[in-house]
């Protein structure tokens, strides 16, 4: 960084490039939560504004971002909590969704929504299954389809669900 | 805020960096404290009037508490800097000791008999560590508190490097007073007082420097 001499336009192009580098670096971190990436690069380059005096010209600069970079990372991750790392499997989606079904009236008509958009076969098996809470068996018999299509259509109704849904926010 | 506009805003009338700021920041911190050490040593204590006439031992233990100050605060220097590597600065620090460690070894092994044990411990080894361990207390506080303005990676190594260092500053106020004169109760004692500051300092470090 000759920037530290003084000179605003290569300061202003180095905070630049330290942006980049930092993006790549948290995006490798944090696969699943893109949205926090923009703010902790933003975080990480006032840090980098505000400890620039802690740069020793006679190191290597990566080392030297690098650091503050895993630093803040690591501070991200305290304050937020591991788990929610681990909060986007398909199942977590399907699960949370169904909750919201059987607890939340505005969740259920906007779940409806959803569901009238479903094949209808696959709708009925959805509805039959996990909102009546009947067995596979119990859902065949109604439909007149063999349990293992219910089941495949359970779960396909489910995956396109939460494809519909993850689309959304 | 758009990250290009938050680089616009930093970049703005940044201005040129102050040389050696880390330096500056961290020596005015330990100067402060060894004055404060060094009235608290002349009010308290009272300075030993035979200092002068103490000759080489006085310049030997001045050596070795001063080599280990400037290394001491070449490593809290690097303890305070994200990514600076340790390694070259603890290897100083160890040789500084391990120098003394070979000068104590010799006039040990060079004392007459039945002696060995007076040189190891003087008269004062029950006080000697703790006295300066308080005496650095003032230049600890002082160091830690520039430190947090700075961006140490680890708080625990940076802590300990900032209590070792005001450790060396409280021995060296400390050499006003007492009468030892054996460089192996040197670097046994005042190795400990510093030692003492050093793990205060790691312990209050995990705890305070935090960026």
């Amino acid at each position: 960084m000759r920037a530290q001499s003084g000179d605003e336009a290569a300061y202003r192009s180095a905070l630049a490039l330290a942006a980049a580098r930092l993006r790549g670096y948290f995006l490798r971190r944090m696969r699943t939560q893109p949205d926090d990436v923009e703010d902790l690069v933003q975080e990480t380059l006032l840090t980098i504004h505000l400890q620039r005096a802690t740069y020793d010209p006679a190191l290597p600069l990566t080392a030297w971002l690098h650091a503050i970079a895993r630093h803040k990372f690591i501070d991200f991750l305290r304050r937020h909590g591991r788990s929610t790392a681990l909060h986007d499997s398909i199942d977590d989606v399907n699960e949370t969704l169904l909750s919201l079904v059987e607890d939340d009236l505005t969740a259920r008509r906007d779940i409806g929504k959803l569901l009238d958009r479903l094949p209808a076969e696959q709708r009925q098996a959805i509805l039959d299954t996990k909102i009546e809470g009947l067995s596979v068996a119990e859902a065949a018999a109604r439909s007149g389809a063999s349990e293992s299509a219910v089941k495949v259509r359970v779960h396909r109704g489910l995956q396109r669900l939460a494809a519909w849904v993850r689309s959304e926010t | 805020m758009k990250t290009q506009e938050l680089i616009e805003l930093l970049a703005r009338r940044a201005g040129p960096v102050a040389s050696r700021a880390v330096q500056r920041r961290l020596a005015g911190a330990a100067l402060a404290g060894l004055v404060a050490a060094t009235v608290v040593v002349i009010a308290g204590l009272g300075v030993n009037l035979q200092i002068g006439a103490m000759g080489g031992p006085l310049i030997q233990k001045l050596a070795y508490v001063g080599a280990l100050v400037l290394a001491a605060g070449w490593l809290t220097d690097r303890a305070s800097r994200p990514g600076a590597p340790l390694g070259a600065a603890v290897a100083v620090v160890m040789g500084i000791v391990l120098t003394m460690a070979c000068v104590a070894f010799v006039t040990l092994l060079n004392a007459p008999a039945g002696q060995a044990g007076s040189l190891l411990l003087g008269s004062s080894w029950s006080t000697c560590p703790w006295r300066i361990a308080l005496l650095s207390a003032p230049a600890l506080a002082l160091l830690l508190w520039a430190i947090r303005t700075l961006a140490p990676p680890n708080g625990q190594v940076a802590g300990f490097a900032a209590g070792l260092l005001a450790g060396a500053v409280g021995a060296l106020a400390y050499s006003l007073y007492c009468t030892e004169t054996s460089p192996a109760f040197v670097l046994v004692w005042y190795s400990s007082g510093a030692l003492i500051s050093a793990f205060a300092g790691a312990a209050f470090g995990s705890r305070l420097l935090t960026w």
